[in-house]
């Protein structure tokens, strides 16, 4: 068990821009951590390098107090999972757990022992003699699980490793890793891309765009106080609506309210997540509007009902800038209908125009 | 395809049969002949049915020789063939091995020079070089020997080449994780790459050893004794003697018996030739 901290740590590919700029932060012992971001961001790079399958050019990474900028990956007492499984073919899923520890010269009665409960664990003991084509993608998935387990490292790795999965399986999945990293007390760094995984997974969120940190934090502070534009429409589905508002200009018809709100000179942009613009059915009193409430005037134009909830998709005033509402239960407005949304003020994120940073409300 | 045209089926087997026909008569006729006694052949009386003098030819080609050439029991050179083509296919597959795998997964200076090197070699078979290398092997004291016979023979382009398209193909996380598995470069050789590369080594085998066995130039020029001497030149000394009839009956049953071993290699490979050149399982 150890904690993993990264300071100021750096990549370079050879003559080109800079993949990971200047990161620093720390993984508490037996904390789970996911790096997310979009493809290309940096996020696999960085886990690699924790790995030691990519070479470190600035900075420094330590686990357990240890540096290991120069360390071999089998020594850093680690273990990975990666996205397509990548088990030796040839070996029976007996084999495939038990090959790293052989190649730690683990006595054969240990290895047993240890491959036993890892398949005890994973319920993998009917297909311990099977190969890896025999198994099911979810079964694979298991056995990259238990090869990583059976090791009793001091680090999980995850290299998006639900994405090859079908969307219920990962689901399902999801719930066992969690189960599994609380289970043993591992500390655990995962990569995704995918954000419901991400805040379903991580104690600590690390959100990552071109080569740098945006934010880090525990996942609901990153869904309700996102520090820059890009976390603020990265964590959350659908993702949250931007408008951008010029100070001393009007705001745009149908948007009233945002008169106080504090826009710097060079503008601002003002976030609501689609759950938190309500509108009242039909038939109920419409929502009182208190003091710093913005109100927004929808023409609905599509409307989609997923059963429990249904998003609605209008624009501002019936030709302005297009939003969408995540309301409960069935809401199907005809489209056409304008309706009053109001967003309340401590749902409102204010964003700087000029650097996407978070501008903090006015108390 | 799924068709039923009985039309098509009488066609497509006429042919067939035909091209199978084609090669495998001449192949019969020389097992006829294997079985006749000189007289019939000399009088051009040589049926299309076997004689009665199979066993008797056999015995006597392999462990006696043929009465007036080169007097000499045929299971020598058979052995000696049998040699040049297991190290000759072995070697090749050795040496491959490490140069494709030497290319693809270390980074070392000159690495593609090394490899366009390689591949230009493709160009160079023996015939081209046959004299400045013999001129080596002699020099080395290599003629009449088993090592001058096969290594000249052994250095491969091909097979490089196709070990290095296959490598090229097995996933890199499955380095990766050996890697963090704990296993040093050697051992994912051992451990992963050469059980993957099973089907391939296979058909590479089948490939080379043919290749080997039906060396004649190069053996030609450098073994001079007896002892020596590779089965196809056997045959070829068989069949012009001077002065005297050729011994038909006793260079037909050579000719079947050099023909059986490359035949039992492929069809005890036959199952994994054909996955090395077609399926790849990772």
């Amino acid at each position: 068990m150890a904690e993993v901290a990264l300071s100021a740590v750096g990549k370079i590919y050879a003559g080109s821009v800079p993949a990971v700029k200047d990161i620093t932060f720390a993984v508490p012992d037996g904390g789970f951590c996911v790096l997310v971001g979009p493809s290309g961001c940096g996020k696999s790079t960085l886990l690699r390098m924790i790995a030691g399958l990519e070479t470190i050019t600035m900075g420094e990474v330590s686990i357990g107090n240890r540096v290991v900028n120069r360390v071999e990956p089998m020594d850093r007492d680690i273990a990975m999972v990666f996205q397509n499984y990548a088990l030796y073919p040839h070996m029976s899923v007996y084999d495939n757990m038990a090959y790293g520890l052989r190649n730690r010269k683990t006595p054969e009665p240990e290895i047993a022992a240890r491959v036993a409960e890892a398949a005890r664990i994973l319920e993998l003991e009917p297909y311990l003699k099977r190969r890896p084509r025999e198994l099911s993608g979810g079964q694979r998935q298991r056995v990259a699980m238990g090869r990583a387990i059976v090791r009793k490292p001091q680090v999980f790795l995850f290299d998006e490793p639900l994405s090859n999965l079908d969307a219920k399986l990962r689901g399902a999945m999801r719930v066992e890793i969690k189960k599994l990293q609380r289970q043993l007390g591992v500390t655990a760094i995962y990569v995704t891309h995918d954000q419901l995984e991400a805040m379903t997974l991580a104690d600590m969120l690390v959100v990552m765009n071109q080569g740098v940190v945006e934010q880090i934090g525990d996942p609901l502070t990153l869904y309700e106080r996102p520090a820059t534009t890009f976390v603020a429409q990265f964590i959350g589905a659908p993702p949250m609506n931007m408008i951008e508002l010029s100070p001393g200009a009007a705001p745009p018809p149908g948007l009233d309210g945002v008169q106080s709100l504090p826009v710097p000179p060079a503008g601002a942009l003002l976030g609501i997540r689609p759950e938190h613009l309500a509108v009242s059915a039909d038939g109920e009193p419409p929502i009182t509007d208190r003091p710093g409430d913005v109100d927004l005037d929808l023409t609905i134009d599509a409307v989609e009902a997923v059963g429990a909830e249904t998003y609605l998709h209008g624009r501002l005033g019936g030709v302005g800038q297009s939003f969408t509402a995540r309301e409960h239960g069935k809401m199907l407005l005809p489209p056409g209908t304008t309706r009053r949304f109001i967003a309340r003020r401590e749902h409102l994120h204010l964003f700087d125009a000029a650097t996407g940073r978070r501008i903090e409300a006015r108390s | 395809m799924v068709e039923n045209r009985p039309l098509a089926d009488l066609v497509s087997h006429a042919i067939l049969i035909l091209g199978v026909a084609i090669v495998a008569f001449p192949v019969y006729l020389a097992l006829v002949a294997s079985s006749s006694d000189p007289t019939t052949i000399a009088n051009g009386q040589l049926g299309l049915l076997p004689e009665g003098h199979l066993f008797e030819n056999y015995w006597k080609v392999l462990f006696e020789g043929t009465e007036r050439s080169t007097k000499q029991p045929m299971i020598v050179p058979l052995f000696n063939s049998l040699v040049m083509a297991l190290i000759i296919s072995t070697g090749k597959i050795a040496i491959s091995l490490i140069s494709a795998f030497a290319i693809i997964y270390f980074r070392f200076p000159f690495r593609h020079t090394a490899f366009w090197v390689i591949f230009i070699t493709l160009m160079l078979p023996v015939e081209v070089r046959i004299y400045p290398t013999y001129k080596i092997v002699a020099d080395l004291g290599l003629l009449n020997t088993y090592a001058g016979l096969t290594i000249p023979l052994i250095a491969s382009a091909t097979a490089t080449l196709l070990f290095r398209q296959f490598f090229m193909t097995v996933p890199d996380e499955l380095l990766e994780a050996s890697k963090i598995d704990g296993a040093g470069p050697w051992m994912f050789f051992k451990d992963t790459l050469l059980p993957l590369s099973m089907t391939s080594i296979a058909a590479m085998f089948v490939i080379q050893f043919i290749y080997g066995w039906n060396q004649y130039l190069w053996p030609l020029l450098i073994t001079t004794s007896d002892d020596m001497q590779t089965i196809v030149i056997g045959i070829q000394k068989m069949l012009y003697v001077t002065d005297a009839l050729t011994e038909w009956q006793l260079a037909m049953a050579t000719t079947i018996l050099a023909m059986l071993p490359p035949v039992v290699v492929v069809v005890l490979m036959q199952k994994l030739f054909v996955k090395g050149l077609t399926e790849t399982e990772k």
